[in-house]
């Protein structure tokens, strides 16, 4: 058999004051291209291989093509040991990403990183960026996204072909009330800070698009990937809607992959990911 | 915790060990065998509870990813049991090293459990007791589960249907425990008393969502060890 690892090398390794769990993948120093450094962040619980092995065979790929990839795991998550100290979850992830970064740039000479996330990952790799100014890139795998009004019309109508939703209209149980009542709420009470957010409260909060405005303020640009299960993403160009202010036009492209599921089950997306995401790579 | 490769450059297996927190006398090893798929996403964290766990009781732990699996060295079509079978003899034999151990432990989790046993037969004098945890009783059933929409080949399923539990039981060490949270009715005709514990089925989505954890069974393996 050949050597398996002919076109990359990699590394396990400890990162960071946490010493979070990671695998570094490289090409061999001749073939390393003078590129950010790709890192991948977890996709909620699962640990950094992500969901069939997605991120191992994107972190391989990446690497035969010049790329120093990084996956690992949030403290806590995966093989990563829980933090020891009362900071909430979210802030430790943002923490987390930052002791990465850092441990990356005093070991591997890199400057300049792409965050890429699936879902919590998205969204925790959007929050993260506007703190930062070595990412330069996000690939971005069905993030949150705000309600738009466009959003509640599909969704309304959705929910007007279901007799039941009628009922519960009439019987003061509706979702959509709750929904357009958090809405409200949460609009009067815009939020400036990322402290006592949480990835629950995070499509109702102002904070969101705050972050993509200074994120491409900032030139960071963005790749968007929307599966047939995005949550709360119910038409194409909602993205666009959602962050007007943060003119996004110029700086993201868009992908839709209608017949993926939400953690790209089959194997015919996951390659088409692949190929997506080193054709925006090397579109720069 | 120590992560690391071992095996041989033509198959890296990406490992997890963790030294004994406290020992006395002879230094104790247990190698962890995860399942497969994405039985083996689920129960990541259920697994590396219990190597913490077992670590801080007094042994020398190391879970591993079998090649073609996790992030170990191979592409997902490359993973078999025949190959799994000799990632764990590479497992036990580092573990051996790295520990100083003559022995070790070998407590594996439904496919993990079938691949243990093999193992265990193959090589008795060098294990010291075995845990099959939930193991596939049948492989033919089994692989129905599997056959819809999966990547595994044909190969790979044959190699599945042709577990039998019963029968591999033959030549195990004296020392071993067969430990269930989910009762089957074909666990009545196996020849090895089967121990059930009222806790959360590691290996399924709902309880990686819900956070639970087999609490009960880790504590069990880990008495029963002791």
């Amino acid at each position: 058999m050949a050597a398996v690892e002919a076109t990359y090398k990699e590394q396990a390794v400890l990162l960071g004051r946490h010493s979070l769990v990671g695998i570094v993948t490289r090409p061999p120093p001749a073939q390393q291209r003078d590129e950010p450094a790709i890192v991948v962040l977890n996709t909620g619980i699962v640990h950094r291989v992500g969901h069939h092995r997605m991120y191992v065979r994107l972190s391989r790929e990446l690497a035969k093509s010049g790329r120093t990839v990084v996956r690992f795991d949030f403290a806590g998550i995966g093989d990563s040991k829980p933090r020891n100290d009362s900071t909430s979850p979210l802030m430790a992830s943002l923490a987390d990403i930052r002791e990465v970064l850092d441990s990356l740039e005093k070991s591997h000479d890199v400057h300049k990183f792409v965050l890429v996330g699936l879902c919590s990952g998205a969204d925790h790799a959007v929050l993260y960026t506007h703190m930062d100014s070595r990412v330069v890139g996000l690939v971005l795998m069905d993030p949150t996204l705000p309600p738009t009004f466009r959003y509640y019309v599909h969704y309304v109508m959705q929910r007007l072909k279901n007799v039941r939703n009628w009922i519960s209209v009439a019987t003061g149980r509706s979702g959509l009330m709750r929904l357009v009542s958090t809405h409200l709420i949460n609009r009067m009470r815009p939020r400036a800070e990322v402290e006592g957010l949480n990835l629950q409260n995070l499509r109702f909060s102002s904070y969101l698009p705050q972050c993509y405005r200074a994120a491409t303020a900032r030139g960071v640009r963005m790749l968007a990937v929307f599966t047939s299960v995005s949550v709360r993403h119910t038409y194409k160009q909602q993205m666009l809607d959602a962050f007007p202010e943060a003119s996004l036009g110029g700086q993201l492209r868009l992908e839709f992959f209608p017949e993926s599921d939400h953690v790209f089950s089959g194997e015919r997306e996951r390659d088409r990911l692949r190929g997506v995401i080193a054709d925006w790579l090397d579109s720069r | 915790m120590n992560p690391l490769f071992i095996g041989t450059a033509t198959r890296r297996l990406f490992g997890l060990y963790e030294p004994a927190a406290a020992s006395r006398g002879k230094p104790r090893a247990a190698v962890l065998c995860y399942p497969w798929g994405m039985e083996y996403i689920y129960a990541h964290r259920t697994m590396r509870q219990l190597a913490s766990r077992l670590s801080a009781a007094g042994f020398h732990t190391l879970r591993f990813d079998y090649f073609g699996t996790g992030d170990s060295s191979g592409e997902a079509d490359q993973a078999d049991l025949v190959g799994s079978n000799s990632d764990v003899e590479a497992a036990m034999e580092a573990l051996r090293d790295i520990a100083g151990a003559s022995k070790v432990v070998l407590i594996g989790l439904r496919i993990g459990a079938n691949i243990a046993v093999s193992v265990a037969a193959k090589h008795q004098s060098q294990v010291e007791a075995l845990v099959l945890w939930d193991p596939i009783v049948s492989g033919a059933q089994y692989a129905q589960t599997l056959a819809e929409g999966s990547d595994i080949s044909d190969r790979v399923l044959g190699e599945i249907r042709s577990l039998d539990l019963q029968s591999s039981l033959e030549g195990i060490p004296e020392r071993s425990m067969i430990l269930v949270t989910e009762r089957l009715p074909s666990h009545e005709q196996l020849r090895l008393p089967v121990e059930f514990v009222q806790a959360a089925c590691p290996w399924v989505e709902e309880i990686t969502l819900s956070g639970a954890l087999p609490v009960t069974a880790m504590k069990r393996i880990e008495e029963w060890l002791r």
